[in-house]
Formats: structure tokens, sequence, C-alpha cells
């Protein structure tokens, strides 16, 4: 042995034994990971087989699906990722088709169920005074009274249309639901994608747009009519879908000079799906032993037929109160941050009071679901024993939508505020001071140079508390929302209903066809709804930390 | 400058109001998290004041037999064993797991691997509970039941367990992960200029450094899982039961009652009232104070063994 090696250190055998120790520690870190994504894939998989039935069809099935639409769409998305111009272009096509399509679902859904009447009459008196204060800003050129008496004028608007209700409605009763979809859907459609024309092209642009809209929504109603349809679904999706998806397009398709083909995304995916549905009924091809049908979306629940069974009323209820979740929960949410990230001091009792708000919102964070639960029934039960003439005086009552919806915002409040702090905080100091050099209050400040900058922030919080609130269950049982619903809710003031309650009604239920079928589609749908609101925040979070 | 100039540069009253104004209504919405916390604090406390004027705190204390629609027996020791149940096979799914993926995370993945594997892993705690409450029942249960030499039951402590356990996973991993990845890297590469390999630096240094994160990340994960409340319900079924205690794999066949799972039998029940409806308030004191106690024990923990590295 050479003198200047050091002889207690056996060289060989150690350095062996090390290095294998640590590829066994690196193999288990692995193979725990592996754990983990393996249990997600599993329930995805076993639930989506459950649902979607693959194992029953045809190998011609497959091809023939492969031909229209795997195949396509795999060329097309080799192409895109290699052009950048094409794969926006790509990425804003797809927002918008398969946006609007979700919108005008939403739109129909909630506007039936609310009944249009309703929704007209709350839309069209309750916007009158917000409209005379915009025109009296626009007048003026802008008042120092038109920013606080905004939100004044909508109170005073609802509580006005509220108050002439009853003599409003036996005048409207009589208009037929789809004129009033019109009213309600594609006026304000219309009206928005004009500006929208207005602001990149001309005016004459936007009146034409607003008009071409509107024609286009009545002319198909009239088809619809001779043809013995109801409009008022061909109404939303005419003014909701077909209007701002041409608007993009063309817009698009004048503004860029390449990448014109990445228009095409959206509408390779739905040929092919259209192609490949039509084709198997043509050649008789035995396809997917499918649960998720259109009768488990359109039809109402059915406990002895699992079959017939659908969750029209429980999709319904989801979006509903989930909905009046979100316009209850998030204005406060964000104004909490507003208040925390720029106004609470650092120092003093104020300062003392900001650090005990924020201890407390994270401590809220982490109170168990059920406990909102007892909370909202407390609420809306009794009103904590010490008023409980309250409620009842109000007409609320736990099981409503809007007792629902409260107490999952008061469940998501914490999410929303501790996200919109994050994209607060991430503002940089320089643009404030900046503003404040200028001239700026802090409230212009915070509206017009803060916010702005925060939003894609602020948004990515709300939707994950959207996919939060969407999932969640136990709250809604605890305060006596029926878990089994036959009929849709009837507007914010009617009988909730959601989609997970249903689920776990009919988990355990005796008939296997519920069990691995029915509540497996259902539980496909919640599981699709939070993948694509978690997949949209992580896109929105990802474009603007690039930029 | 005169004060005709002075007063050109003071905002007019109006604008001094709104600002005041903006300012007073976005406090309001910051006081109503208060209002939250207080509202669920009376609203708890009522009940069980009111619950307590009819059950003693000694027989709700000590009580074996958990039996409210029925017999009116309130003993929450039952509910308590099967919190208990539920938590440690949780946490003997979630803990070794989240904090390996810690480590694999932020020590070992490559950037490209981490940025698909973080959202994959971050899904497991975004899938409704619900969800997992109905894979734990119809697939997990049947599973276990052919893979392991016991006889379970329909509704049993072990799936919803693991379950629960799957739930958690994410949040073990993220905040050890947020802990480990603040060591700094002077430590690692002090540790390998003494000639330690990567596994040395990973067990001997990193993950001795973010210990309070890693114990925090832990304290919270449990509080999480004794409040879970649907995978529970749906997967463990509603019978209380004392721990079965030489034969303890019993206790992972067999159907179970948690606080939280006895707090929606009540609720479920056909028009509870009365001593039945205080007692789902008094086992959601239960529950809010064990779980208050571990968030607040976790935040503790952080703070006081956190390194300061700066």
């Amino acid at each position: 042995m050479a003198a200047e090696t050091d002889p207690t250190f056996d060289g060989g055998s150690e350095l062996r034994r090390r290095k294998l120790l640590g590829q066994v520690f690196e193999g288990v870190l692995v193979a725990s990971t592996l754990v983990g994504v393996l249990a997600l894939v599993a329930l995805f998989v076993l639930i989506g087989n459950d649902a979607l039935g693959p194992a029953e069809a045809d190998a011609s099935w497959f091809l023939l699906y492969f031909v229209t639409l795997v195949a396509p769409t795999s060329v097309y998305t080799l192409l895109v990722r290699r052009d950048e111009v094409a794969s926006s272009i790509n990425g804003l096509s797809f927002a918008t088709v398969f946006g609007s399509l979700i919108g005008s679902a939403v739109v129909y859904v909630v506007v039936d169920s609310v009944r249009p009447h309703d929704v007209a009459i709350y839309l069209v008196v309750g916007s009158l005074f917000p409209a005379l204060v915009l025109a009296y800003n626009r007048i003026t050129g802008g008042s120092h009274y038109t920013g606080p008496a905004l939100p004044v004028s909508i109170l005073f608007g609802l509580v006005s249309a509220r108050i002439l209700y009853p003599f409003i409605i036996p005048v409207i009763s009589i208009v037929a639901d789809w004129i009033l979809f019109v009213v309600v859907v594609t006026g304000p459609v219309a009206a928005g994608l004009g500006l929208f024309v207005t602001s990149r092209w001309s005016r004459r642009y936007g009146a034409v747009t607003a008009v071409a809209v509107l024609g286009a929504t009545l002319a198909t109603a009239g088809v619809a009519i001779t043809q013995g349809i109801d409009p008022a679904l061909s109404v939303v999706l005419v003014s909701v879908v077909a209007g701002p998806v041409a608007v993009v397009s063309l817009d698009t398709f004048k503004r860029r000079e390449t990448g014109r083909y990445g228009l095409l995304g959206p509408w390779l995916l739905i040929g092919g799906i259209v192609a490949g549905a039509w084709l198997e009924r043509q050649l008789g091809i035995e396809g997917l032993e499918t649960w998720l049908t259109p009768t488990l979306l359109l039809n109402s629940w059915s406990s002895f037929r699992p079959e017939q069974a659908g969750i029209y009323p429980q999709l319904v209820g989801s979006v509903l109160v989930v909905g009046t979740m979100a316009v209850l929960s998030f204005p406060v949410g964000v104004g909490a941050a507003i208040y925390l990230e720029e106004y609470a001091p650092s120092t003093g009792w104020r300062g003392r009071l900001a650090t005990a708000l924020d201890v407390n919102i994270s401590n809220l964070a982490g109170v168990p679901s059920v406990v909102y639960g007892l909370l909202g029934l407390a609420l809306f039960q009794n009103f904590f024993g010490v008023a409980p003439w309250l409620p009842r005086a109000l007409g609320l009552k736990p099981s409503l939508v809007i007792a629902a919806a409260a107490t999952l915002g008061l469940l998501i409040l914490p999410i929303v505020i501790v996200s919109s702090q994050e994209a607060l905080r991430s503002v940089p100091d320089e643009l404030r001071q900046g503003s404040y050099g200028l001239g700026a209050s802090r409230w212009q400040t915070i509206r017009n140079v803060v916010l702005p900058e925060a939003v894609p922030g602020i948004l990515t919080g709300m939707i994950l508390a959207l996919g939060r609130a969407i999932g969640e269950t136990a709250p809604l049982v605890i305060i006596g929302v029926a878990t089994t619903t036959y009929s849709a809710p009837e507007g914010v003031f009617g009988s909730a209903a959601a989609l997970p309650l249903q689920i776990f009604a009919s988990a355990a239920n005796s008939i296997p066809e519920y069990r691995t079928g029915v509540v497996a589609a259902a539980s496909v749908i919640l599981l699709a709804t939070m993948l694509i609101m978690n997949s949209t925040a992580i896109l929105i979070r990802n474009r603007y930390e690039n930029n | 400058m005169s004060d005709r100039e002075m007063t050109t540069l003071q905002r007019d009253g109006v604008a001094v109001t709104k600002e005041r104004l903006y300012r007073l209504l976005l406090a309001g919405c910051a006081a109503l998290t208060l209002a939250v916390t207080s509202g669920i604090i009376i609203a708890l406390l009522g009940g069980t004041v009111s619950f307590f004027s009819e059950v003693s705190i000694v027989a709700y204390l000590t009580g074996t037999e958990w039996s409210p629609v029925i017999n009116g027996k309130f003993g929450v020791l039952p509910l308590l064993s099967g919190t208990l149940v539920i938590t440690v096979v949780s946490a003997v799914v979630a803990l070794p797991i989240g904090l390996s993926i810690a480590v694999y995370l932020s020590e070992y993945a490559t950037p490209k691997v981490r940025s698909v594997l973080k959202p994959a892993l971050e899904i497991l705690a975004a899938i409704p509970t619900v969800v997992y409450g109905y894979f734990a029942l119809v697939y997990v249960t049947p599973f276990l039941d052919d893979v392991l030499p016991l006889d379970f039951g329909t509704f049993n402590a072990l799936s919803a367990g693991v379950a629960v356990g799957l739930v958690i996973i994410p949040m073990v991993s993220s905040i050890s992960e947020d802990a480990i990845s603040s060591v700094p890297d002077s430590l690692r590469n002090a540790a390998y200029g003494l000639g330690s390999t990567k596994f040395d630096v990973s067990t001997k240094v990193v993950v001795p450094a973010a210990t309070s994160g890693i114990v925090s990340s832990y304290v919270l994960a449990l509080s999480r899982a004794i409040g879970e409340t649907m995978i529970v319900v749906i997967a463990a079924g509603l019978s209380p039961k004392m721990p079965f205690f030489p034969d303890v794999l019993k206790n992972l066949t067999n159907s179970v009652q948690t606080i939280t799972s006895g707090i929606v039998q009540v609720a479920g029940a056909e028009n509870a009232s009365g001593v039945l409806l205080n007692a789902m308030f008094a086992l959601g004191m239960t529950l809010f104070v064990l779980t208050l106690t571990m968030n607040i024990l976790a935040e503790a923990v952080r703070r006081r063994y956190r390194e300061e590295y700066s």
C-alpha cells in the first residue's frame, strides 16, 4: 500500500456500501412518490372505467375514433406546438369555444331554473339606476360621487325591482319565455360584443356586430318556431356561443398574419367526436357501455331505475349554490385582502389588530368543514338562539340555496383572502410609488394600478376556491340540504341541491348499477369539473408568471 | 407659498370622505373574518352549554357508549377511539410517503420531473372527499379484502384511513418541501465538502435542519385527518366502538364512528331537536378544540424550533 493513502480508509467496500445505500434510499423515495401518483391514477382509472365501460367496446370502435379523433388532433398538436403564434391563437380559440359552450349551458340552466320572467324583471329594472349613474358620469366627465353611487344604485335597483315585481309580473307573464331569453341573454351579449368590436376596430363595425348577433338570434328562433322546437335553447346557443366565437375568430383572423390555423383546434376536436359518433351509428359498431349519457345529464333522479336516473337537478343546484356563493364571498374576501395588504399599518394598535386578523384567518383555514356546517345551521336556524325570529322574518331556512351558498362562502373565505393577499403582495412597490408620485390617492392607486396587476393571482385563487366549494359535502349535510333531490332549485330562495350530496346518498346503494354505474358517472363529472378548474388556474398562473 | 396654493394641493372634502369610506368598507370586510370566528365559537358554545345542562360533562367524557338516537347515551370515548384509529392509519400512510416525496422533489428530482409531479400531487388534495369516500368503499375495500388475509366488513376503518391518508399526503409533502428547500445551500455544500454522499446530506443535514417545518406539517396534516368527514361517513360506517384491545387488527377491519361522522349522523336523524341537536354542537366543540389546539401547536413548533439562516 502506498504511503500517501490513508490506511484506515478501506476505499473499495466502504465506497460500494455507501453507493448502494444511496441507491436504495433514492429508490425508496421514488417508490413513495410513485405510490402517491399510482393511487391517483388508480382512482381515475377505476372510476372512469366503471363510468365509461371501454371494455365492452369493439376493437373497431377504437380504430374508428383513432382515425377521426386521435390521429388528426395529434398531428395538429405537433404542428401547433412548434409555432408560438399559432399556439397562442389555439389557446384563445379553445378558451372561446369551450368557455362559451360551458357559459351557455350555465346561463340557460340558471335562467331556466330561476324563471326567465324573474330574471328579466330584476335585470331590466335593476340596471336602470346604474345606467343612469353611468350616463351622469359620462356627461359630467367623471365625478366624485359616481364611484360610491354605483353599488348603491345597484342595490336600489334590486330593491325597487322587488317592490315593483307584483305589478310587472302580470304584464310580463304573457310574453313568451324565448323573448325574455333574448332580452336577458342576447341583449347584454350583443351590447358587450358591440363594445368589444368598437374598441378594437370602429364604431360602425361595433354596431354591425351587435345587430348581426341580434338578427342571427331572432332568425334562429324563427326557424326553431317553424320547426316546432322550443326556441329558448337555440337563442342562448346562438348568442352565447356563436356570437363570441364568430367575433373572436374574425378578429384574430384579420389581425394575425401567420398561425391562423391555430383557430382550427377546437373544431378538429368537436368534428372528430361528431364524425366518430355518426360513423359509429352508420356502421353499427359496438361502442362504449357508458353511464355518462345525455339521460344522466338531463333527467331527474330516479331511485329505482338506474338507467333512467339523471342528475340534472343536482347539477343545476351545484351551479346555483356555487355561483351565489361566489357573488357573496369573493368581494368580501378580496376586500379583506386589500385592507390587510394595502391599508393596515404594521405598527400601533391597528397594526396589532391586523396581525391578529392574519392569525385568525390562518386558523379559520384549519377549521374542519363540518364546523362551518354547524355555524351555518346556528346562523340560519335560529340565529344562535339569540333571535330565532330573524331568519324566519327574512324568509331564510338552512336548507335554501342562499343559506348553503353563505355557509360555503364562509368556508372558502380564508382561501380567497390568503390567495388574494399573495397576489397583492407580489405587486412591486415601485408601481405604487409611481402612482402616488403622480398624485393618485390610495384608493385610486389600488383601483388603477395594484388591482389590475394582481388580477391573475386573485383569479387563480378564486378558481381554486370554486373547485373546493363544488366538491364540499359535509357542511351541506349538516345544514340539512336534502341529499336526494328530484327537482331543480327554483332560484336563490329555493331548496338547495348539489351533486356531491347525491354521490354521498347513493355510494352505498344496494343496487350495483347505482354503485358502480350512475355514481361512478356522477363522480367522473365532479372530477372533470375539478380538473378543468385546476388546470385553468395553473394555466393562468403560468401564463402571467412568465410575462 | 401662499394660502391659495396650499389649498389647491389639498384634496377637496368629498375626495377625502370617499377615501375614508372605502377604507372603512374594506376594514369591514377584514373584520368579518373576526365575526366568523366569533360566530363559530358562539354557535358551538351555545349548543354545548345547553347540552351539558342535560348531560353531565363527566358522563360525556368518560362514557363508553355513544347511542344518542336510540338509548340517549352520550359517551364520547367510542367516537374518540374511532377518530384515533382513522388518524393513526392515515398517519402511517401519509407521514412517511409525504416526507419521502418532499425529500425527493427538493433534493433529487430534476426541474422537469418536479414541474410534472407537483401539480399532479396537488390534485390528490383537490379531489372532493366525497369521491374519496366512494372510492374507498367501492374500490379500496374489495381490493384490501383480496390482498390481505383479514376479514373486512363492508364498512371498515382501514380503507377509510388509507383514503384519508391519500388526502393529506400533499399537505405533508408541500409544507415539508417548503421547509426543506429553505435550508440554505451552504449547509449542503459544506457537507459535500466533508466527503458526504447525497444520502448523507439528505438524511443527516437537510432533514434535521428542516425538522421544525416537517413536524409542523405532520401536526397540521393530522389535524386535517381528524376533521375529515365524508370519507369516514361513507367508508367507515356509523357504528361507534370502543377499541378492541388484545386483538388490535379488529380495529382496522371493523366499522368505526368518528367525531365527525357522529355529527353527520345526528344531523341526518329525523327531526333532531333538543338534547340530540345540542349533542351535535358538543361534538363540534370537541372537534374544534382538538383541531385548533393542533393547528396552534403546529405554528408554535414551526416558530419555536425554526433555525434562522440569514
